[in-house]
């Protein structure tokens, strides 16, 4: 089924019929001259970058390039590290997250993150890490917190390998298992956006595959930004990519044309592996 | 292992021959009495050991919270250096410290005066063990609270602190089992006596002073015997808590292992 | 720094340049022949034969580097490229073939007019040359002209059909020989400009609509 999703996406649409509909469609993220420090360290230059919704974005780019440290002033989490810092705007829906008097904390709701290495609460088991989210914001509603971890888990295509064993300890699960339960916990909090920094690099193959499935399923309900290394991978999963170098956005366009006919130069040496 | 081995085998050899139910139970009175047991030495040191974590439990836990989660700073690396000190500090000179604070205030040896001093000992271990047990929380167990949107202070508390627990509570168990054998400062501020608890105000018997005053009228025999028993029961006290936090840890990944 | 799938890409290169020089020679060998009333058809047949054979094999390997490489961008555009080009050069084999078969079918032609056939011939015949060097150098330039180069040839064949229509008469052999290979001819050039076609799409990933 999600083979046929993805090749639906891939019919080439010629240019008119495209402008068409970028016009039309909702961008769910955008970032006006984006900039980031680690302390003197200019990490991202003025990106401007439009996420669509209910699509899959991709970041590529090689080590360095300051793919990690976008998606985290997404969603606030760059502020967090001692001496980190940004300037410019980052719209979701229209409203800039970084505007006097917004609460991160909101945004944090809004914008999910799933991280490199699975990162399941240890002590927790299966059930309270996809309920913490909940719980830790005050949700005491029994019945409540069992629908949103049913849900939750069956939406991360986790539910039926571990109905049984919802008290088992997080941390007993396989790695891939471990990486939908993260996903789960990020999904239950009902966000809007699902920020993913190389879910899969820790992965083998197998788990890797399931969890692109579903993230191809997330889309219709989410938009997805997910970094990767790996640009197979970004082919495979993504409606869009932006091709980052040394903190400034390079191109950024349809993965399917990017893939074929890139633009730039630079974002043709870099797919063709031509990169020092 | 060798000397650990020897010690074990004279307290046992030498100890288990006066334990006995009433040895266990009874007070010490006057050491010539045909009943006289080690019961108020071992309340003693149970009471002292429940005040002391009273006090510096709860003051050791939030001072190594405090110090790992915002003590990146000038002030927390001076609060860490002075913890480390005291930690090293001669505990005579602690209990010095009480006598002259707690023990004159009163006016006479107390309960109070014990726990106040054991606590200056305890304190530092706590604080700094609470400390490293936080630190070893990987940040990216941090990170994944916050991205869920979880305050600040309440993934400290019910993630950070949560996932540190074994660690913290191994400290405490270990920090209890170095106050049960401390000697000097008890010499200078509870005094030992013959009976049971009466007042924190009072004076009180615990297990190394008993050993020590039982040492001191050895010439009497019976003396002798109760202060090897009185000797067998504090090493066992001290193993178990061990054993205890070896129990607590089993299985436990390395970061609550890693605080011994 | 080389890459692994350079050497894939060089092989690749070779035998499509190599299916080059054969179709050409091919085709040159089947004007010719007619041309003069030679019969060297067991040479353009052999040589078609190696052509189709060399075709399947470029196949082969484009799709073995797909496969292991997952090749992107210009690399992935010109093996696919590699493929189309392929393709075209083994239809100038198989369309010199034909020629040869014309030959065979109606025996003696030397009192035929073949001045129409000479003039397309040498048409095609450049155009053959023109398409394998845009191909070779990624000329755009020069396979831009081969459009304009094909309708010399498609207006050859035009004219001789209409002129036929018109005066009805002569030799019928002479009529239905030279038609059937003027049309072989203009697939042949028609080939070319898909050649220099896909010139276009290695370089700037732009297609030509198909008319």
């Amino acid at each position: 089924m999600t083979l046929s999703l993805q090749l639906e996406e891939l019919k080439p649409a010629n240019s008119e019929a495209s402008a068409i509909r970028s016009t039309m469609e909702k961008f769910k993220i955008q970032t006006e001259k984006l900039n980031a420090w680690f302390g003197n360290n200019h990490v991202l230059k003025d990106l401007s970058i439009n996420v669509k919704e209910n699509e899959v974005t991709a970041i590529i780019g090689p080590s360095g390039c300051g793919k990690s440290t976008f998606i985290r002033c997404l969603n606030r989490m760059h502020e967090l590290v001692p001496g980190a810092r940004s300037s410019g705007a980052v719209l979701l829906d229209n409203a800039n997250v970084y505007a006097r008097g917004i609460d991160p904390v909101t945004v944090r709701r809004k914008v999910g993150m799933v991280f490199q290495k699975p990162n399941p609460f240890p002590t927790m088991s299966v059930y309270d890490n996809v309920a913490a989210g909940l719980k830790l914001n005050g949700v005491r509603d029994h019945q409540k917190l069992d629908r949103a971890v049913k849900w939750s888990l069956e939406r991360a295509f986790l539910w039926d390998e571990v109905r049984t064993n919802l008290d088992k300890s997080g941390a007993s699960l396989s790695g891939g298992q471990q990486q939908r339960l993260c996903i789960a916990r990020a999904l239950a909090v009902e966000p809007e956006v699902i920020l993913m920094d190389e879910p899969c690099s820790a992965l083998d193959p197998i788990a890797t595959a399931k969890i692109e499935e579903l993230i191809a399923s997330l889309k219709s309900q989410y938009t997805v930004v997910i970094v990767t290394h790996n640009m197979q991978q970004a082919a495979r999963v993504s409606d869009s990519t932006a091709f980052l170098y040394l903190g400034q956005l390079i191109e950024y366009g349809g993965t399917t044309q990017l893939f074929e006919n890139p633009k730039e130069e630079l974002t043709e040496r870099y797919l063709t592996g031509k990169f020092g | 292992m060798f000397p650990l081995a020897s010690i074990l085998f004279e307290v046992v050899r030498n100890g288990l021959p006066a334990i006995s139910v009433g040895f266990l139970t009874n007070p010490t009175g006057n050491i010539t009495d045909p009943g006289s047991g080690i019961g108020n030495a071992i309340e003693g040191t149970l009471i002292l050991i429940g005040m002391t974590c009273l006090i510096a439990v709860p003051i050791g836990l939030f001072a190594g919270i405090y110090l790992a989660e915002f003590g990146d700073n000038k002030f927390g690396r001076t609060i860490r250096f002075l913890n480390d000190v005291l930690a090293e500090f001669p505990s005579i000179v602690i209990g010095i410290l009480a006598f002259s604070i707690v023990v004159i205030t009163i006016g006479h040896f107390s309960a109070i005066a014990g726990a106040a001093a054991l606590s200056i000992i305890m304190l530092p271990i706590v604080t700094r063990t609470t400390e490293e047990s936080i630190k070893l929380v990987p940040s990216s167990i941090r990170d994944a609270a916050m991205a869920l949107g979880i305050r600040r202070w309440r993934t400290s508390l019910s993630i950070v602190l949560v996932t540190a627990k074994d660690g913290i509570l191994t400290g405490i168990m270990l920090s209890i089992a170095r106050i049960s054998g401390e000697t000097a400062p008890l010499l200078l501020t509870v005094l030992g006596s013959g009976f049971f608890f009466s007042g924190v105000d009072q004076p009180i018997d615990a297990l190394p002073l008993r050993i020590f005053t039982d040492y001191k009228n050895s010439n009497y025999p019976s003396a002798l015997a109760q202060g090897w028993g009185a000797a067998l029961v504090l090493v066992v006290l001290v193993l178990s808590l061990n054993l205890g936090v070896r129990f607590l840890t089993r299985g436990r990944s390395t970061f609550a292992r890693a605080r011994a | 720094m080389a890459r692994l799938m350079d050497i894939g890409l060089e092989k690749l290169r070779n035998m499509v340049l190599d299916m080059a020089k054969l179709s050409e020679d091919t085709v040159s060998t089947a004007i010719n022949a007619y041309v003069q009333g030679k019969d060297l058809r067991d040479r353009v047949y052999g040589w078609s034969e190696e052509l189709r054979i060399l075709q399947d094999e470029v196949s082969e390997l484009a799709i073995e580097l797909i496969a292991r490489y997952q090749p992107v961008a210009t690399d992935l555009r010109f093996i696919k490229s590699c493929m189309e080009v392929a393709y075209g050069f083994s239809r100038f084999g198989r369309y010199a073939h034909d020629i040869s078969d014309v030959e065979g079918i109606f025996g003696d032609l030397s009192t035929c007019d073949k001045t129409a056939i000479v003039k397309a011939g040498d048409q095609a015949k450049d155009m053959i040359r023109v398409s394998i060097k845009a191909f070779t150098e990624r000329d755009i330039q020069l396979a831009s002209k081969l459009k304009t180069m094909d309708d010399v040839v498609d207006s050859a064949y035009l004219e001789f059909v209409k002129k036929s229509a018109r005066n009805p008469g002569g030799d019928l052999r002479c009529t239905v020989s030279a038609t059937l290979i003027l049309r072989y001819l203009e697939r042949i050039a028609d080939h070319a400009t898909y050649v220099g076609e896909t010139v276009l799409y290695i370089v700037s990933g732009e297609r030509v609509a198909r008319k």
